[in-house]
């Protein structure tokens, strides 16, 4: 099958595309990109404009209270979180919050926060202000102020600090992945994030791979060069090369990225925090890579398939949906996965071909799959290549020599009868 | 001896028999003109013999064997529809058709150097193919198709869209292969040219061979009785005259059909009688388009 022509179909591909700016700048700038928009993620949540807030209790013990807590707090450090505290009944409120209204409006003062006596009883505070959906503040006054009722209502009922420290605590949840080598750990957020990651870089990646393969063949078509190379290389030799070469160029870069990946979660220069310190097996990466070019031959079959069809890429937009779905849908199963990796479709969706490129490796990440499962989706899909590939190198084969009007699904199936 | 035959080729396209029974033979050494107006089967015919469409029926035998991918390699093709990678260097397009072909190394690269400065296209050899003119990207086509000095050179309308520059380049080049001993097949809708440069002919019209052999014998055989006159004057007095069987202006020929063989010298006398200034009285001859017309008619006004 592989011939000196089949190969020399691949050295173009690979010369043009290896070489291409296009694939210099994604290799290098999509990992750049990424830890962009994580950058601009943590920007933006630290980015707060200055705050005053006063907080006011109908009793004066409250106010102490609540000053003496929320002073020690980092809150106040930073210096963009001002406090002032105040002792009001709530009559008295209410002439407040007429007379600060214009300073509320104006962005001076950010807000009222008012502990009226029954919030001994019900825990239920009020709100004033002119933004009172704001839930980032409100999440960090939250636990102090809990903390000074919590204080205030069992201070009198002898109970010890523990005691209290106990009543204060919220519940937490630890994750212990259970696998069959190696002992119980402590898991934390490291493997959502890779999960998160090797779907991502998947999705992008067959993306661009198969848009990339659909213009080539469209070029080709439409530039008539199709017919100088056919009258060397027959068919299938073309598209088979093609295929090869794109896949290799793929999977080169998907091995540049997880390279860059692993290069950053393992060494120390970054120092992200231990719990999302992303833990990445080398069978891990060699499965993706693995899978993921018996997935490409599979993937690029089809694109160049649906290219051959048209001769224009507006034509070949339309016509290119039921192939991004393919691409799309095990993208979403996989993030429906993360929050519940046992689900069925997840489970099925990893064995099913297509589907299996991007879940299966997103499995991996969040359970301990076992080997024969692994085996078993390369060898569902390269079952699926034989039986997809024939069919696509004779859509091919018929469309790639057609010009003309844009063909009816109804004539494409037909084309499957020919014999050309 | 015949190089190459054409057997029984036929070819269907959702019911519109393309190419209907076509058989064929092309001598060895010889230039070959399939020959036929647009839509004629040309086209399908000449995709067949490169094995870019399968044929329903009918083979194409080179010395007795049935031609497969081995011939591909032995064969220099130009679509009548070129293309070439429009990003791609001059140098490296010319390297990667040969490569197709089997031919790779420093002996090819030598060569396609050669050709480019034969074509006066050297210093643009590590030009991207867009770059170019044109004209140029057409001499690129040519030598990619014989750079890997094919034993056939198949050329479908080889002339179409050719600035005239090229068209001698082009004609060049096939008489030069020709001398080389290669075998040339080109089709064409131009009978002008396939007359000035074929040795054999086939004739196609709608699918159908109507006329195949080689072009003087065709030509001997059609011409008795044939009167081919370049003139000054007036000649619509012969309209009607009972030697004439027939008479088919051409612009600056007109051929005339006579009743009888013997009635050449009669007409002569007829015209120089009316002071018609013959200029060229050629006895039994007739071109390539007269023959296509009588035998396909002329209702298609796809024949120039």
């Amino acid at each position: 099958m592989i011939n000196h022509r089949v190969l020399g179909v691949i050295k173009r591909e690979l010369k043009e595309k290896l070489f291409s700016k296009s694939f210099i700048l994604t290799t290098v700038l999509f990992p750049l990109f990424l830890f962009f928009i994580a950058g601009i993620q943590v920007f933006l949540r630290g980015d707060e404009a200055n705050t005053k807030l006063s907080i006011v209790a109908e009793d004066q013990k409250l106010t102490d209270a609540l000053q003496a807590e929320l002073l020690t707090t980092d809150l106040i450090k930073g210096g963009k979180h001002t406090f002032q505290f105040l002792t009001m009944s709530r009559e008295e409120l209410k002439k407040y919050l007429d007379e600060n209204k214009k300073l509320m409006l104006d962005d001076k003062l950010t807000g009222v926060v008012f502990l009226p006596r029954s919030v001994m009883k019900d825990k239920k505070l009020e709100y004033y202000s002119k933004s009172p959906t704001n839930i980032s503040l409100s999440r960090k006054i939250e636990g102090p102020i809990n903390k000074v009722l919590i204080d205030t209502y069992f201070n009198n009922r002898s109970l010890s600090k523990d005691e209290l420290d106990f009543a204060r605590k919220g519940v937490d949840f630890s994750g212990y992945k259970v696998s069959k080598d190696d002992k119980i750990k402590e898991e934390g957020y490291g493997s959502l994030v890779l999960s998160y990651v090797f779907a991502f870089l998947l999705y992008i990646s067959l993306l661009m791979t198969g848009q990339m393969m659909l213009q080539s063949v469209i070029e080709e078509k439409a530039s008539r060069i199709v017919e100088v190379i056919l009258s060397s290389v027959n068919a299938k030799e073309m598209m088979t090369g093609k295929i090869i070469g794109s896949a290799i160029t793929a999977v080169m870069q998907m091995g540049i990225w997880l390279g860059a990946i692993v290069t950053v979660a393992s060494s120390a220069m970054f120092a992200l925090p231990p719990e999302i310190m992303i833990s990445i097996k080398t069978s891990q990466v060699v499965f993706l890579l693995v899978n993921y070019a018996v997935g490409l031959v599979l993937f690029l079959s089809l694109f160049g398939m649906v290219g051959s069809i048209f001769d224009n890429p507006q034509d070949a937009q339309s016509g290119m949906w039921p192939v991004m779905m393919l691409v799309m849908i095990p993208f979403f199963i996989s993030m429906a996965m993360l929050e519940n990796p046992n689900s069925p479709i997840g489970s099925v969706a990893s064995f099913l071909p297509f589907t299996s490129v991007i879940v299966m490796p997103v499995k991996m990440t969040v359970v301990d799959v076992p080997i024969w499962q692994l085996v078993s989706c390369v060898v569902v899909n390269i079952a699926a290549i034989f039986f997809i590939f024939p069919i696509a190198g004779k859509i091919y084969r018929v469309g790639i020599l057609r010009t003309g009007k844009k063909p009816k699904w109804s004539e494409v199936v037909k084309w499957l009868k020919y014999k050309y | 001896m015949y190089s190459l035959e054409v057997r029984n080729l036929t070819k269907t396209f959702e019911k519109i028999v393309a190419v209907d029974n076509a058989s064929f033979e092309v001598p060895d050494g010889s230039i070959f003109g399939l020959i036929g107006r647009n839509g004629a089967g040309k086209t399908t015919t000449i995709r067949m013999m490169m094995g870019i469409y399968l044929p329903d029926n009918g083979d194409v035998i080179l010395k007795g064997v049935k031609v497969g991918q081995e011939f591909k390699s032995r064969v220099g093709y130009l679509p009548e529809e070129r293309g070439l990678y429009k990003k791609m260097k001059v140098l490296d397009t010319l390297l990667y058709f040969a490569e197709l072909k089997g031919k790779t190394g420093k002996s090819v690269q030598k060569k396609a150097e050669e050709y480019l400065k034969r074509f006066e296209l050297y210093d643009r050899r590590l030009a991207k193919v867009e770059d170019l003119s044109k004209g140029n990207q057409q001499k690129i086509q040519f030598i990619s198709t014989i750079l890997h000095d094919p034993d056939f050179v198949i050329l479908d309308e080889p002339f179409s869209g050719l600035d005239p520059v090229n068209t001698n380049l082009l004609k060049d080049i096939i008489l030069e292969m020709k001398s080389k001993g290669k075998v040339i097949i080109f089709s064409t809708h131009l009978m002008d040219f396939a007359e000035k440069m074929c040795d054999h002919i086939a004739m196609i019209d709608r699918g159908k061979i109507i006329l195949k052999g080689s072009l003087s014998e065709i030509k001997a055989k059609y011409a008795q009785r044939n009167v081919s006159l370049t003139y000054d004057g007036d000649i619509s007095f012969l309209t009607g005259n009972q030697i004439i069987e027939k008479m088919e202006n051409f612009g600056n020929t007109t051929g005339i059909r006579l009743k009888d063989a013997n009635q050449t010298q009669q007409l002569l006398k007829l015209l120089v009688e009316h002071n018609v200034i013959v200029k060229k009285f050629n006895a039994n001859d007739i071109s390539l388009q007269e023959i296509f017309v009588e035998l396909a008619g002329k209702e298609d006004g796809g024949v120039k």
